[in-house]
């Protein structure tokens, strides 16, 4: 594909998701028109993935300039990592919106679908923006148009008083971390006189070291936000859930993924790597992420709350690469840097399938059984079959297991700091080995988590009426699903296909770059493992006798058993949240009725609440002290016109006096 | 010949598996003086299981019957990467002990599903007390094998066992010694054995593995025993190969091969007397105190890798 192609590819993107496919929404006739829209933006997102896979795997750069229509300078390129992260947002996007079409037509109102495919669109749109954009300007306009939309789309779903308390801690939140954002870019203009890109690298080497420091932490800090690294995580689990379950695919799949990729564009390309212990400080932040997310996941009832800070542990597993990538950076080894690199990066693409796969598949089960607390599911795998096998290759692939794509990127993460020990430096020879049992420790925490994710939804006996009558999801979501399940698995089977563009644009990021042999490896023996799995799988099939007899499970001389007695999600997590207690801190209340006699009680109520510790330790002082600043503030505020007037007088005379004094 | 021989090695631990609970079990009774009975005896029960009647809950998926296959073909696949009597194996050399621990990570987890799939109370007890022994066990699994990875500059299993016959057998490392220690301890965690988990019980208070497989039956339960066999004798194959390679036959000769095969033999009858040694010995744990025992595990495998910097120079 030539590059005007790739423009031009580009063009139609922005025009239809930025004006076609609402334009088509609010002038047509409504279903003809929402399907209209849909096959539009599909059109779109199909012709934006062949933009990213060409310069992704063409290694091309584009550039499409709008600097002329802007009161800013607006341009937008892809480059071979914006290619990447291109080609995979709209790689994703194309099994969402055909789930979406399916969902949308049966959890809206009449008057609110359209408006949720224009956000949708716009929502797309803006994560297109931000991880093409070429300059500053354009990737801050994305930036901020990717949160309001997506803030947008969850208070469509409805804006009862928590839900909207819940966007307003999203919203701050995010503004915080673009604030953050945003002043790493200013921070570089005394050094680079424009906010392009290009303009920034150039500055970039040249940095004096001190500023650099600052635009690396802040970068950090406001990447961070938007990542939902521990303890900026405060919003992700409140967010993602409540969004509807689409959106929460792409919130989750893809939006975190643009912090990661602006993460990536600030400390590798435009800042060529940060001081010596920035790789050590990520390290450290991501292996705290990673496993205090997947203690927390574990301990969820609610799929989607389950699935949020499952994101959270996988963003530490990102930034665990990063880090390492980082660490070798400094350390001017090339060849560990690459593959650290190509380990993060291809976790974000896999993170993306999986975790959207995952979060579709919750969305096609609350259609069909009206719930996602896993404590009313169950027994979903025998109604829903092809769902339950779709979620079951995603549950496959979150723990990394081997044949599915999160085995080979947390392996390439592990040989990555197993290559530590090769390094000159004493503290990297101890410190990235010793992450391996970091990682080891949130594997073995995933598997257990997608387990229970997985056998108590799916498995065993139905636990409400909802799960008993659930019903196989409707062909539009199946065929998301099993699109994405197929994107899971191709890569976890044959490896290479990915990895190989890969090291490629690694090789563009990291300076001197060799191409890794452990990319080649694991490429060789993985087709091996699936083999002989296979093999040995197919003969017992056919060896083992078809007959088998149902007969009733012993109910330990009860006369049956009921669903009540099977273990819940609840109490499969229970073992690990005793022992972890300390980890959790949950907040208990048992209230008794009635009080005096407390060997007979009425009624005993008992309510746990968990992972409030950030919130209480963390939070609340910083949130508690503006509150009170405010109230001080609040007595300006009289309501008296007079007052007003004064203040005017006020602010005119200081400004005069300003004014002569500055002359 | 090498083909012939790996897949010989495979079969070997695979074939072999139910003798060596046999062999465990006999011990363990003549220790507590009991008779005990036939070391053959495993085998005698696989072979009524295979041809008895199935059972299966009616709620219960197609998972409940998948997951016993692919447990067995996962396992089997794991025993593709141990050397037994030579230097290499099927899959030693192209995959690593990473790859390892994962293929035994997805035996785990499908065997969980199937104990889900029952709708009883004891699958899901099992399972649940399964997920936390074993989220638990993996940190110092990875560790104690990164600390040897390390130290032979090798991360796939063919490596480090090459390396590890060239050193001298009198010139231990501590880095050794702590990380047989933890990769000893996790074995045991792992395989469901004492003082972890009762391999003999059916009280719902202690069991672990016991619970999980409580409701299959007929060909099912023989696979998922037979795959239980299997890893345990992976395990212990491997901590041989690991810590205590020599003799095997660096060039495959009849010789060579029938003395590293013997060999092998009573290294693997040492470590057999070493564990029913223990599960005699040592009372069980209380559930809640085995993070503890995989704490102290996980600990000395972290040690493990921090002293390879003192002794790679």
């Amino acid at each position: 594909m030539p590059m005007g192609l790739i423009v031009a590819a580009l063009v139609f993107l922005l025009a239809v998701l930025g004006l076609a496919a609402p334009l088509v929404l609010f002038v047509g006739s409504a279903p003809r028109a929402r399907k209209l829209a849909m096959a539009l933006i599909l059109a779109a997102v199909a012709a934006g993935s062949m933009a990213g896979g060409a310069g992704f795997f063409g290694k091309t750069n584009s550039v499409l300039d709008f600097s002329l229509a802007a009161p800013f300078r607006f341009s937008l390129a892809v480059d071979p990592l914006s290619a990447f992260f291109l080609l995979l947002t709209c790689g994703v996007a194309i099994p969402v919106t055909l789930f979406a079409g399916s969902y949308f037509e049966r959890h809206q109102s009449e008057a609110r679908r359209r408006w949720t495919w224009a956000f949708f669109s716009w929502f797309l749109l803006s994560m297109i923006v931000v991880i093409t954009a070429a300059t500053g300007f354009a990737f801050l306009a994305g930036w901020e148009l990717m949160t309001l939309v997506s803030a947008g789309l969850v208070l469509i779903e409805g804006d009862a008083e928590e839900r909207r308390h819940n966007v307003f801690i999203y919203l701050v939140m995010m503004h915080v971390g673009a604030a953050a954002v945003a002043a790493a870019f200013f921070f570089f203009l005394p050094f680079s006189h424009s906010l392009d890109l290009d303009a920034l690298r150039a500055a970039g080497r040249a940095l004096p070291a001190g500023i650099r420091v600052v635009i690396f932490l802040t970068a950090f800090a406001g990447f961070g936000t938007k990542a939902g690294l521990i303890p900026l995580h405060l919003w992700l689990p409140r967010a993602h859930p409540i969004a509807p379950s689409p959106v929460s695919a792409l919130m989750s799949g893809i939006m975190l993924k643009t912090a990661v990729y602006g993460f990536v564009r600030f400390a590798f390309d435009l800042l060529g790597g940060g001081p010596w212990w920035c790789g050590y400080a990520v390290l450290a932040v991501a292996a705290v992420t990673g496993v205090l997310g997947i203690f927390y996941a574990l301990a969820e009832d609610d799929l989607k709350r389950l699935l949020a800070y499952s994101s959270v542990e996988n963003i530490g597993i990102i930034f665990l690469g990063l880090g390492a990538a980082l660490v070798f950076a400094a350390h001017h080894a090339a060849a560990g840097a690459t593959l650290a690199l190509v380990a993060a990066l291809l976790h974000a693409w896999n993170h993306a399938f999986f975790k959207s796969l995952l979060f579709l598949g919750s969305g096609a089960i609350s259609h069909s059984t009206h719930s996602v607390n896993l404590n009313e599911l169950g027994g979903l795998q025998r109604r829903m079959p092809l769902t339950g096998a779709a979620v079951l290759v995603g549950c496959c692939s979150i723990a990394g297991l081997p044949l599915t794509n999160g085995f080979v990127s947390e392996w390439l993460i592990f040989r990555s700091f197993l290559a530590g020990s090769s390094l000159m430096a004493t503290k990297a020879q101890v410190i990235l080995p010793l992450m391996v049992g970091v990682l080891g420790l949130m594997g073995g925490l995933a598997a257990a988590c997608f387990v229970k994710a997985y056998g108590t939804a799916f498995l065993g006996r139905p636990r409400s009426a909802g799960a008993e009558h659930a019903e196989e999801a409707p062909v539009g979501m199946r065929t998301g699903l099993a699109l994405l399940a197929a994107g899971c698995l191709l890569p976890g089977i044959a490896p290479g296909i990915v990895l190989r563009p890969l090291v490629a644009l690694a090789g563009v990021l990291v300076p001197g770059a060799v191409v890794p042999e452990e990319t080649t490896s694991i490429a060789r023996v993985i087709p091996l493992v699936a083999a002989i799995v296979a093999g040995v799988s197919l003969i017992l099939f056919l060896l083992r006798g078809r007959t088998t007899r149902p007969a009733r499970t012993w109910a330990c001389g009860l006369p049956g058993l009921s669903s009540r007695m099977q273990y819940t999600s609840t109490t499969f997590s229970k073992p690990i949240r005793f022992v972890f207690n300390r980890v959790y801190r949950p907040d208990r209340r048992i209230e008794q009725l009635p009080l005096d006699t407390p060997y007979f009680p009425v009624s005993i109520s008992y309510r746990s609440v968990r992972t409030t510790s950030f919130e209480k330790s963390l939070y609340r002082p910083v949130v508690d002290r503006i509150v009170w600043m405010a109230q001080g503030l609040r007595r300006m505020q009289t309501g008296n016109i007079q007052i007003y007037l004064l203040y005017i007088f006020l602010a005119l005379v200081s400004l005069l006096a300003l004014l002569r004094f500055e002359q | 010949m090498t083909v012939a021989l790996n897949l010989a090695q495979v079969a070997l631990l695979v074939l072999g598996a139910p003798l060596v609970r046999g062999i465990i079990a006999r011990w363990k009774a003549r220790l507590q003086r009991r008779r005990g009975a036939s070391i053959w005896r495993p085998y005698a029960d696989l072979f009524k299981l295979l041809r008895k009647e199935e059972l299966v809950p009616p709620t219960a998926s197609a998972v409940f019957r998948a997951a016993p296959v692919v447990l067995f073909a996962a396992t089997v696949c794991a025993a593709a990467f141990v050397p037994v009597v030579q230097p290499a194996a099927l899959l030693a050399s192209g995959g690593d002990f990473i790859l390892l621990t994962y293929v035994l990570v997805v035996a785990r987890f499908f065997l969980s599903l199937g104990a889900l799939d029952g709708g009883s109370a004891f699958g899901g007890m099992g399972a649940s007390r399964e997920a936390l022994v074993s989220s638990l066990a993996e940190a110092p699994f990875l560790l104690g094998l990164t600390a040897v990875a390390i130290l032979a500059r090798h991360a796939d299993l063919a490596g480090i066992v090459a390396w590890t016959l060239d050193q001298s057998i009198f010139n231990v490392s501590a880095v050794h010694i702590l990380a047989f220690t933890s990769l000893a301890m996790v074995t045991l965690a792992e395989t469901g054995r004492m003082p972890v988990d009762n391999p003999t019980t059916h009280l719902e208070l202690t069991m672990i593995h016991e619970g999980m497989v409580l409701e299959y039956s007929g060909p099912s339960l023989a696979l998922v025993e037979w795959a239980a066999a299997v890893k345990l004798h992976v395990m212990l194959a491997l901590l041989v190969a690991l810590f205590c390679p020599w003799g095997m036959a660096a060039v495959a000769g009849g010789w060579g091969i029938s003395a590293a095969l013997l060999l092998y033999i009573m290294k693997l009858l040492a470590l057999m007397a070493l564990v029913a040694l223990i599960e005699s010995a040592v009372a069980k744990l209380r559930m809640y105190l085995v993070p503890d025992f995989l704490g102290v595990a996980s600990a000395v495998s972290a040690l493990a890798v921090i002293f390879t910097v003192l002794v790679k120079r």
